[in-house]
């Protein structure tokens, strides 16, 4: 009964600071800024995102998500700010996975990676800079969230994945997204994931190509596409071609989106089919697959 | 004898500049032989002057699917009228 108040209070004073916005299409809509978003948390002992949360289940919009509605609504945005995502291997793909993530508004980040930055993460790792070579991965990216969306709340583990923790790094998490270098952390994420009853989005990368899929419990997953995974490849053709900048932005993408379509529940994600994406060529291709 | 579609795909496509062929093949040991003998070595040819070198035949170095069913995960090797097995690179990085 307290809290139900206190909501009412924080939600009159929300409504008593939203500013009137005119959308590009001359429609109306109230609206917070970060500042006022900012004071509000502060002065109301409660955190921005829950400001954020109660204003748009008032139809206010923090105007930093104001490019964000069109396509997911407020519901949409609401349950972004209230979920959590895990994001597994902070290097190519993982970098701008976990940087559109906190564009996007997921309320909580969990972050896996153990590695360090290198010279060599330089052509494509978008969190890396020359600055901060040598620094942990995890550290560097939970900064960059901060910089980017001082709501979010980020958790970092600076550990490899195994089978052995995969299930205790990933618990909480609503979905997890792949940003992994390997098939065994890839298939030891898989197997969390089924026992923790969460999807995973899955992607790798090698040259101008990438691989994707959405992984539901019940799905048939990796096995799928390698075989069961005592059988799997160490290492596919990245070895050989390598991993130019574009490709990892592309992949990353397509994965975040399909992190925001099983959130919000807008259109329907990649199951049972893998995605093969072919920059060089500006190619897309589905194959359906069957057990 | 079975009439099958083979599809390939990314840089496979690419580098072979088509994207499918037909096959008369008896199962999947003589379709892959086949698909060794028409595309292995222009493949190989064809990827060396990109500078990559590939060992060993298609099959080694490729991901494949019948029907999309994974080549490891079959229970039987026969073939029917009509099959398609996809071809594609192991992208495996991150």
């Amino acid at each position: 009964m307290e809290s139900n108040t206190a909501d009412k209070d924080i939600g009159r004073y929300i409504a008593g600071s939203a500013e009137a916005y005119f959308a590009p299409d001359g429609k109306r809509l109230p609206v917070i800024s970060l500042k006022t978003a900012a004071s509000i948390a502060n002065s109301q002992g409660i955190s921005t995102k829950e400001v954020e949360i109660t204003a748009l289940k008032q139809g206010i919009v923090p105007r930093r998500y104001l490019r964000n509605i069109g396509t997911i609504g407020l519901d949409g945005q609401i349950k972004l700010l209230g979920s959590t995502v895990a994001v597994v291997g902070a290097g190519g793909l993982g970098g701008t996975i976990i940087e559109l993530l906190a564009r996007q508004g997921v309320g909580h980040l969990i972050i896996i990676d153990n590695d360090r930055f290198t010279e060599r993460d330089l052509n494509r790792q978008i969190m890396s800079t020359e600055e901060n070579l040598g620094e942990y991965k995890v550290t560097v990216a939970a900064k960059r969230v901060g910089e980017i969306n001082s709501a979010i709340t980020v958790t970092t583990f600076r550990e490899r994945l195994t089978k052995e923790n995969a299930q205790k790094l990933l618990g909480g998490a609503q979905v997890v997204a792949d940003g992994l270098d390997n098939l065994s952390s890839r298939f030891a994420v898989e197997q969390a994931c089924r026992q923790l009853a969460i999807p995973y989005v899955y992607a790798s990368i090698a040259g101008f190509g990438g691989q994707l899929m959405t992984i539901f419990p019940e799905d048939a997953g990796l096995p799928s596409i390698y075989g069961s995974s005592n059988a799997i490849p160490e290492q596919g053709i990245e070895t050989k071609i390598g991993n130019p900048p574009a490709t990892p932005a592309i992949i990353a993408a397509l994965e975040v989106q399909e992190v925001v379509k099983i959130i919000t529940g807008v259109s329907t994600p990649i199951r049972n089919q893998i995605l093969l994406v072919d920059a060089r060529e500006c190619a897309i291709d589905r194959i359906e697959l069957r057990r | 004898m079975a009439l099958i579609t083979v599809r390939f795909y990314s840089l496979w496509r690419s580098r072979l500049g088509t994207d499918s062929a037909t096959l008369q093949a008896d199962n999947i040991d003589d379709a892959l032989a086949q698909l060794e003998e028409k595309f292995g070595s222009r493949l190989r040819e064809k990827l060396e002057a990109d500078g990559i070198h590939l060992d060993g035949k298609i099959q080694d170095y490729s991901l494949i699917l019948l029907n999309g069913i994974a080549l490891r995960n079959l229970k039987s090797t026969a073939l029917k009228e009509g099959d398609v097995l996809h071809i594609f690179p192991p992208a495996i990085g991150g």
